[in-house]
């Protein structure tokens, strides 16, 4: 079931007053029971997935409880993470595997025709698979309690508003509130009625609004004109931003209304001034959970281990395979014996070189955490080498604009400028179906052939796009200036003018053939 | 209880705002010089109606008008099917003396497209056989602009009626000649097969959805049952053209070109033009492969103004545009 779909408000007109009505166990039955309906909305089957790995994670975090031996306890966390992962090897990368093994036999010059399998991949598997690791990695570490009520467990990990697409939400944030029955609370309702307006405006009037447009270019690039493919592509970072921005925003909202907090996870990503602040404003939920789950285990900062030659090795070795990029395995080696000699020099490069080889290895995997592509692991790849970037020539690019006394406000836009060109340009590969169609839609813009409005064609759909746009970022600015939502929150008069104007927008600009959000694929 | 009074102050002033806008909207439609508009509100008189989708946009009016002494008027969009254009058609017919003249480009019965339809709901008001057409392709959408006035205008067909709120849209065509890139591009291009959408080939899924959505009209409204979305493309075709016959209309049916090297990668033009002759007991004159100078197309299905002069000559020297 979708947010943007009629089912899901007769599903909710039926659902709040029942939440409600209903105390204690009851309350917490029918949150579960609703939050299967909901999710077996798409394919019934789908919820033995679910459904098994809730009892997986429910049993190994009571046996991590009743054992203090660690050696047990290594052994019943690599059990949780066989069955997680191993769940998400085959339903959503097995195919994927098989396919990159075979055109890596071919390489080599053998024909290893294998089997694919037909397998449907199940929506939001990613999401709550991470989900559920957290609370076992958790337990493991003996950073949290474990949860002995099933219910409350199975609800936490199952719960609707942020099943299927995030936010990702930690144990230690989430299953304490359970502990005592929310109150209804009209504070509470009319916040997180304006938070779900907000992303309904995101999703159907801006991303939903954005989309023919993106696609009519991802299609075809040859057929279209350089500045058609550049606004294809800044509409595009904007759809995918109020596509998922919009998800989280209502389910936040629904949450709030229920009683729940959830932290943000988006925080106005493009008025970031670096690599570091934007990872910090985009799905925050994901990138705190690979920070604290993947790139501090690794050694983050403070240094390396095996593990942080050993992925990027893999990646290497895999993407020169498949892709034929002999040259990448050129400057892999070279990089890796410069590393080797400036880690001789000294302890702190050989911490900077581990940081930023774990800064890599965290970018390339939560590229491949988006999609079983390579597209997505290259998108990885150029945001791990922003970051790099950025850490090795930032202090310089500092210098040189404090010595040419550049204002704040000029230095701060030409920093955001950068960080969201940039941005764009990993966006292309992360939108394209294939190499091919981002290198096309590249050089089309580099060409600059037709750089003129008149040779943009369906020109209504981008004077729409800038309107919506427009909005977003007048209000987004206006938040930033004016904290724009504590005074509508705090002034009953302003309250009701931004409902009402934003439910005009929605009717006016909407776009409602109840399209499915992006990142449910992942 | 106070807090739920802020809750109807919502919604009174939602809906109050909702009839305003939607009251300033359909005035300015009503102003525009777009076609549609122009056609509702009674404009439109013409000698020849020209029909078709965006390479029906070829018949560029100031052009015709010079050769043939006659008034036009070209009621022909981007990606408009034939039951749309059937609608447009019987509407015109009903509202204006019959024209002495209809070209139709048949090449426009390739698609039935729903969400084009679905913009036309800022014309509903004044047809009834536009609003059954809206509300059989879009049933939420067209049930939703009588709730939601200002949705009705929620659409690139509104966009552009305010565009020509205050200009001609007669005189517009493609100014551009085909990039290098189509051109070289043409030879990787997978064989095309236009899609002829029978009354016996329509998707199970499309019946499904067909069937609840009679459910509901027959619940939410009246239906004058004009239109019928179960038809076929030829169908529609086949009653637009009895229907302008009926009116002592002279229709010609046409296939305008297409690039050549394209044309070769068509695979079923002629089962396209042998069904439309066989639905309407029509000939078709078939201009597919009338213009091969590269420069007189703006892309592989579109002439450019250049092109369409060309083509419009020859509509002339053959008898099918009259003086």
């Amino acid at each position: 079931m979708i947010f943007n779909s009629i089912a899901f408000f007769v599903f909710i007109g039926i659902f709040f007053p029942l939440y409600f009505a209903l105390k204690g166990r009851a309350r917490l039955f029918l949150c579960l029971l609703a939050s299967y309906f909901f999710y077996g909305w798409w394919d019934e089957r789908f919820l033995a997935l679910v459904a098994f790995s809730t009892c997986v994670d429910y049993f190994v975090g009571l046996k991590l409880d009743n054992t203090e031996d660690q050696p047990t306890r290594k052994k019943l966390l690599i059990a949780s993470m066989v069955v997680n992962l191993g769940f998400l090897s085959v339903f959503k990368y097995f195919n994927f595997f098989i396919k990159s093994f075979q055109e890596m036999l071919l390489g080599f010059g053998y024909d290893g025709s294998m089997h694919s399998l037909k397998i449907i991949l199940p929506v939001g598997i990613s999401f709550y698979t991470f989900q559920s690791m957290s609370y076992t990695i958790d337990v493991y570490r003996k950073e949290i309690a474990v949860e002995k009520d099933f219910i409350r467990f199975s609800t936490f990990i199952s719960f609707f508003p942020q099943l299927v697409a995030g936010p990702i939400v930690r144990a230690s944030d989430f299953l304490p509130q359970f502990q005592k029955d929310r109150e209804f609370s009209w504070d509470r309702v009319t916040a997180g009625t304006g938070q779900i307006i907000w992303g309904f405006f995101k999703k159907v009037a801006v991303a939903d609004s954005l989309a023919p447009f993106v696609d009519q270019c991802f299609q075809a690039p040859e057929t279209f004109g350089s500045l058609h493919l550049l606004i294809g592509v800044i509409f595009y970072s904007f759809q995918i931003y109020c596509d998922f921005s919009g998800y989280s925003d209502i389910a936040i909202g629904l949450a709030r209304i229920m009683g729940f907090d959830f932290p943000d996870n988006f925080k106005k990503p493009y008025f970031s001034r670096n690599y570091s602040e934007f990872w910090t404003r985009w799905h925050i939920s994901l990138s705190s959970w690979l920070r604290d789950y993947l790139y501090i285990p690794l050694g983050g900062n403070r240094g390396g281990t095996f593990a942080s030659w050993f992925i990027l090795l893999v990646f290497m070795i895999l993407t020169v395979f498949l892709t034929g990029w002999w040259w990448l395995a050129v400057i892999y080696v070279l990089s890796s014996i410069g590393t080797y000699f400036y880690m001789q020099k000294s302890d702190y490069n050989n911490k900077n070189a581990f940081n930023y080889m774990n800064l890599m290895n965290t970018m390339l995997l939560g590229g491949l955490w988006h999609g079983a592509s390579w597209a997505f692991v290259f998108w990885g790849f150029l945001h791990g080498s922003y970051q790099v970037v950025q850490r090795l020539a930032g202090p310089i690019w500092n210098k040189f604009l404090d010595a040419i006394r550049t204002p704040k406000f000029f230095k701060d836009m030409l920093a955001m400028g950068l960080v969201y060109a940039s941005t764009c340009f990993a966006w292309i590969y992360f939108r394209a179906p294939d190499f091919d169609i981002a290198s096309q839609v590249i050089s089309g813009i580099a060409s600059l052939e037709a750089f003129n409005f008149g040779s943009v064609i369906n020109k209504f759909w981008v004077i729409k796009g800038v309107m919506v746009i427009g909005i977003l970022l007048f209000v987004e600015i206006l938040d930033v200036r004016f904290t724009l939502w504590k005074v509508i929150q705090s002034n009953p008069a302003f309250r009701i003018l931004s409902f009402v104007l934003l439910l005009w927008a929605i009717a006016f600009f909407g776009s409602f053939g109840a399209n499915s959000f992006i990142y449910f694929q992942f | 209880m106070k807090k739920l009074y802020w809750v109807f102050i919502v919604i009174i002033l939602f809906f109050a705002g909702d009839r305003l806008f939607g009251w300033v909207l359909k005035q300015l439609t009503e102003k525009s010089q777009f076609r549609y508009s122009r056609l509702y509100q009674g404009e439109a008189a013409a000698d020849i109606l020209l029909v078709g989708n965006s390479r029906g946009l070829i018949f560029y009016q100031p052009h015709i008008e010079k050769i043939t002494g006659k008034k036009t008027l070209n009621i022909s969009y981007n990606g408009m099917p034939i039951d749309l254009a059937e609608v447009l058609v019987k509407d015109y017919l009903e509202k204006y003396p019959a024209p002495k003249q209809m070209i139709l480009d048949v090449s426009m019965c390739d698609r039935l497209n729903k969400s084009l339809i679905s913009g036309f709901n800022l014309y509903t008001p004044y047809s009834p056989r536009m609003y059954d057409l809206v509300h059989q392709n879009d049933t939420t959408g067209a049930i939703a602009g009588k709730i939601f006035h200002i949705y009705r205008y929620n659409s690139e067909i509104f966009q552009r009626s305010m565009f020509y709120l205050n200009k001609t849209d007669e005189d517009w065509l493609l100014d551009r000649v085909i990039n290098d890139a189509m051109v070289t591009g043409i030879t990787n291009y997978k064989p095309d097969t236009i899609k002829i959408v029978h009354r016996d080939t329509i998707r199970p899924e499309d019946r499904k959805e067909r069937l609840f959505k009679n459910i509901v009209s027959n619940l939410t409204s009246s239906r004058n049952g004009e239109v019928e979305y179960v038809k076929g493309v030829m169908e529609h075709l086949a009653a637009t053209v009895e229907f302008a016959k009926s009116k002592g209309v002279d229709v010609q049916l046409v296939i305008n070109p297409y690039y050549p090297p394209y044309l070769d990668k068509l695979v079923n033009l002629d089962q396209l033009k042998a069904e439309a002759e066989k639905a309407t007991g029509m000939k078709v004159h078939d201009y597919s492969n009338s213009v091969k100078d590269r420069a007189g197309f703006g892309d592989y299905q579109h002439l450019n103004k250049a092109g369409s002069m060309i083509f419009l000559d020859k509509l002339m020297a053959d008898g099918i545009l009259k003086k």
